[in-house]
């Protein structure tokens, strides 16, 4: 008995899992489908198909160039704000600090501000500093944006870590920074990567800080957005899944790697 | 001494902002390479095709770099928060905008004497009478288009009145963006929907607005959607979302020049009309350079016919048409008498028309 | 972990208590530069303090105050930018607009309520899967359970906003299908409702709930809960007084993340609402997108929606976060 009592619960999460993959793909199986379609709108039923769209999508340089250049601004904006997140959040936590209710409510700020006003305001200040629109605006823009996604991610493991850790790293000798390497980043590490996780979403969906910052290299969603007010057309859903498969492919390549590292 | 040991806080700005230029660099020196400079170009997607800027760029010597845009209210914000240092030199302004970007002093007066094909224009755009704000001309014309009552005709065989739209007949089955709806439902009304006698009049203005708007709220419950994207009404309309909108010349255009069982007509009450113009910036860093290239657009008609397929708008400039096939071309004609119906926006009296339909909009809206 | 608690002090020969690493680490931290510069800079109080404070608190007021307080300057100036022959004064008046009258009001509360539903609705629905991964999926499986979850995020935004309405719309996958099997004659209205901005909602925002809940459910000792399975506790009870309350960072972290995206940020969802789900960010973009731009009001109410916002994430993780965490 008490056994089908320790399953039950078991089987239903198992249940969520797979109902919860399926809303999440279901939707995104329908935009693939599209990317195939003979026509210039996207619409059920889909009637002719075609490899059309992909055919036009690989020869197009700019596609290509957009994705290299995305994937240049969210790696930098990732590496700058994950460093910098883990940072604020380590003196939130830190004992002895007093406001940390407002250092908190400082850093989170970025993530309240709708997308068009923190634009305007982003491309007032660089203007006030003197910065020069361009990749390097671009980059602190994304920085800004996604610096309270880390702090906040951070805090979910740093606010419970056991702190006789860290002391018994000190004990040993150990001072403060290679306490902090040795033992506090490795306990941060699920809450980081998925902090790194939101930088690079949310840089390579970020439209209206890179329009503002910089703009004439096109990143990937100032294609996109530029291409939907054309029209909705399977072009931009075969480029949205050829993303998608190379991300999957790449992310499932990496795991196979670190899993068989490990093993060995 | 002293000032350099102190930093002033607008000094360390400065000086956070240098190391950040540092960064930034190489891309600055790439585009000083370029002989002929450089010309910055905002507009949208596919306006300016690939074979026309490499011919360009090796004509001039000119590295011509385009900013993708998908609105116009981003385009107006950026320019507006640079300020007196635009990092554009050409912007494209939708005919709604074009006398809000000329009051904020976002534009500079067109030179046509700088353009040697100005005579390739088609003659009715060459000074009309919309275009002249202030005494000069601000930009070059390049598409036409109107507001016009899209409909799905396999649902809805006839709309010759706007009347339609608030028939319940099709309830839930209509679509329109609030602000523009506005003024044709002043129209409808019989009011003034481009507030243009209404100079010097706030009482009357605002009586006709808020008919209009009560008209609106009266009717929410015959509306699927507002929207605000061309992309938003086509794919509305794909979909069967919606029978009958509110729609801009171009976005039912491609649909028709698609396949789609759409069409757009002047109701007899009549309806506005507009130009996508090209303009040069207000202290635009490569002005000479705007002018080769608005130059060369008017003497390449695959310019102009690129810009229509990507539109849906109908082109200005004389042999486009000729380019066309005969889907495209029909998806662009009206009958002579809806043509007639079409007036064109003015740029009187827009603080009042601007302030007035904002409110009422967000007020439909809230309702 | 940098800290101004100096009870893991050092002894006084210091250089005895210079410990052996073992990996790379030792190499940097033995060498002279590192001892005389970073290492130097740790010894002291003073030092630590800067090191930890200094940073963070540069980059904070110069960017994230920064921006915000060239908003604040303009949400107080009459006009904005400033045009030749207009003065421009200090003014509260735009603050006083969103007061005067109801019509502004109505959209920020709807805000509120919608971003409160879509919050409790996220993390009901991701909770159990992020229990799923973090303790019942063997550790080995884990990485590919997630990165599972992760796929359709990469797709952005826009397209997933669209790919939502293909399977809504009504001539969408829903409709045709309940159509080809003869279920209904005519397509039910699902899309530009509130249900399919919820649902739309829900869709793009999971992620900012699923990663801390399961990054904090992670951390929790599996042990712990075979230990209470075997002192007879049972599913529920494991979960109220165990697992709950050692997730708890993970459900403040989640919900404040998607309750202020919710609030502020997004902007696509609004593509899947209908006439009666006009929400204040809508309200604010419309004086920056409207025909008579109006920096000032809409730089005042953005910041309105930015304080109510905080105070309410700030209120939100005193009442759920608890005193004994006195982070907050």
């Amino acid at each position: 008995m008490r056994y089908m009592f320790a399953d039950a619960p078991r089987a239903t999460l198992t249940a969520c899992y797979w109902a919860f993959l399926l809303y999440l793909l279901l939707p995104l199986t329908l935009m693939m489908a599209m990317s195939f379609k003979d026509a210039n709108f996207i619409a059920f039923p889909i009637g002719e198909w075609t490899l059309d769209w992909y055919v036009k999508v690989m020869q197009d340089k700019q596609f290509l160039e957009a994705c290299l250049y995305s994937i240049m601004i969210a790696a930098a904006a990732t590496v700058s704000a994950t460093v910098l997140g883990t940072w604020i959040a380590m003196l939130i936590v830190a004992e002895g600090i007093r406001g940390r209710v407002v250092i908190f409510a400082l850093a989170c700020l970025p993530a309240v501000v709708p997308g068009m006003i923190s634009a305007i305001s982003l491309r007032i200040f660089v203007s006030a500093i003197d910065m020069p629109t361009g990749t390097a605006a671009i980059i602190l823009g994304h920085t800004v944006h996604a610096v309270p996604f880390v702090v906040v991610m951070a805090l979910t493991r740093l606010r419970t870590m056991p702190g006789n850790l860290v002391d018994a790293a000190r004990d040993l000798g150990a001072d403060s920074v290679v306490a902090f390497f040795r033992v506090t980043l490795p306990y941060l590490g699920p809450a980081l990567f998925g902090g790194m996780i939101f930088c690079v979403l949310l840089s390579i969906d970020d439209f209206v800080r890179t329009f503002f910052l910089g703009g004439y290299r096109p990143t990937l969603p100032m294609l996109i957005f530029a291409k939907v007010q054309g029209g909705m057309s399977p072009e931009i859903n075969a480029m949205a899944t050829l993303v998608l498969v190379v991300t999957a492919a790449v992310g499932l390549y990496a795991e196979f790697m670190t899993r068989r590292a490990r093993t060995r | 001494m002293s000032s350099i040991l102190k930093p002033t806080r607008r000094t360390a700005l400065k000086l956070l902002g240098g190391s950040a230029a540092a960064l930034a660099a190489p891309h600055v020196i790439r585009s000083a390479w370029a002989a002929g400079g450089v010309l910055n170009v905002t507009t949208y997607d596919k306006f300016l095709p690939q074979e026309f800027l490499d011919k360009f760029q090796k004509d001039t010597g000119i590295e011509v770099r385009v900013r993708l845009t998908d609105d116009q209210g981003k385009q107006y914000n950026l320019l507006t928060a640079e300020g007196a240092n635009p990092s554009t030199d050409i912007c494209t302004v939708a005919g709604h905008r074009y006398s809000q970007f000329i009051a904020s002093k976002l534009l500079q007066p067109l030179d046509t004497g700088r353009i040697a094909n100005w005579k390739n224009l088609n003659t009715a755009y060459q000074d009309a009478p919309w275009a002249r704000v202030d005494g000069n001309l601000w930009g070059l014309p390049v598409l036409s288009g109107y507001e016009g009552l899209a409909r799905n005709v396999d649902q809805v065989k006839d709309a010759p009145s706007w009347e339609i739209m608030f028939d319940p007949q099709y309830k839930a089955q209509t679509s329109y963006i609030v602000s523009d709806f506005l003024t044709i439902a002043m129209q409808y009304l019989g009011h003034d929907g481009d507030f243009v006698s209404y100079e010097g009049k706030p009482e009357v203005a605002q009586k006709a607005v808020n008919e209009a708007r009560d008209l609106l709220i009266k009717h929410k419950d015959m509306v699927r959607k507002y929207y605000d994207a061309a992309s938003e009404v086509q794919q509305m309309f794909v979909n069967e979302d919606i029978y009958l909108a509110h729609s801009w010349s171009g976005a039912a255009a491609k649909l028709i020049m698609d396949g789609h069982p759409i069409q757009v007509s002047v109701p007899k009450e009549g309806t506005f009309g507009f130009c996508y113009t090209l303009n040069v910036v207000n202290n635009a860093p490569n002005a000479e350079n705007a002018y080769k290239l608005l130059d060369a657009i008017l003497a390449s008609p695959e310019v102009g016919a690129a810009m229509t397929r990507q539109s849906g708008y109908s082109s200005t400039i004389n042999g486009v048409g000729d380019l066309l096939n005969e889907r495209e071309k029909l998806a662009l004609t009206l009958p002579q008498e809806e043509v007639e119906r079409i007036v064109f926006f003015s740029s009187v009296n827009r603080d009042m028309k601007n302030e007035m339909i904002d409110r009422a909009t967000t007020e439909v809206k809230a309702a | 972990m940098v800290s101004t608690n100096t009870t893991a002090g050092y002894p006084a020969g210091r250089e005895a208590s210079v410990p052996k690493y073992s990996t790379g680490i030792a190499k940097v931290v033995n060498s002279a530069l590192y001892r005389y510069t970073l290492g130097a800079v740790v010894e002291t109080r003073i030092g630590r303090i800067i090191l930890l404070a200094g940073v963070p608190l540069i980059w904070l007021v110069m960017l994230h105050v920064g921006p915000i307080y060239q908003m604040l300057k303009i949400s107080l100036t009459s006009h904005y930018p400033v045009l030749p022959g207009v003065e421009s004064h200090f003014t509260l008046d735009n603050y006083a607009i969103f007061f005067r009258e109801s019509l502004y009001f109505t959209p920020l509360i709807r805000s509120f309520i919608f971003a409160t539903i879509a919050t409790a609705a996220t993390l009901v629905v991701v909770y159990p899967v992020a229990y799923y991964v973090a303790k019942i999926v063997r550790p080995e499986g884990r990485s590919k359970a997630l990165l599972l979850l992760l796929v359709p995020f990469w797709a952005g935004e826009l397209i997933r906003t669209f790919s939502v309405i293909m399977l809504l719309a009504n001539r969408g996958a829903v409709n045709v299908l309940l159509r080809e099997i003869g279920l209904i004659d005519r397509p039910i209205p699902m899309l530009y409702t509130s249900f399919s901005l919820g649902f739309g909602l829900v869709y793009l925002i999971c992620l900012y709930m699923l990663l801390p809940l399961y990054s904090a459910i992670e951390k929790i000792p599996s042990p712990l809960l075979d230990a209470a399975a075997d002192l007879g506790a049972g599913p529920f009870t494991r979960f109220r007084r165990i697992v709950l309350p050692l997730s708890r960072d993970g459900i403040v972290s989640g919900c404040s993340l998607v309750f202020l995206t919710c609030i502020g940020v997004f902007a696509t969802p609004m593509l899947l609402g209908g006439p009666n789900t006009v929400l204040f960010p809508e309200t604010i973009s419309g004086f920056f997108h409207g025909a008579s731009d109006k920096w000032p009001v809409g730089a005042a109410f953005a910041l309105i929606m930015l304080v109510t916002a905080l105070i309410t994430a700030a209120i939100f993780m005193r009442l759920v976060g608890g005193k004994k965490r006195s982070a907050f």
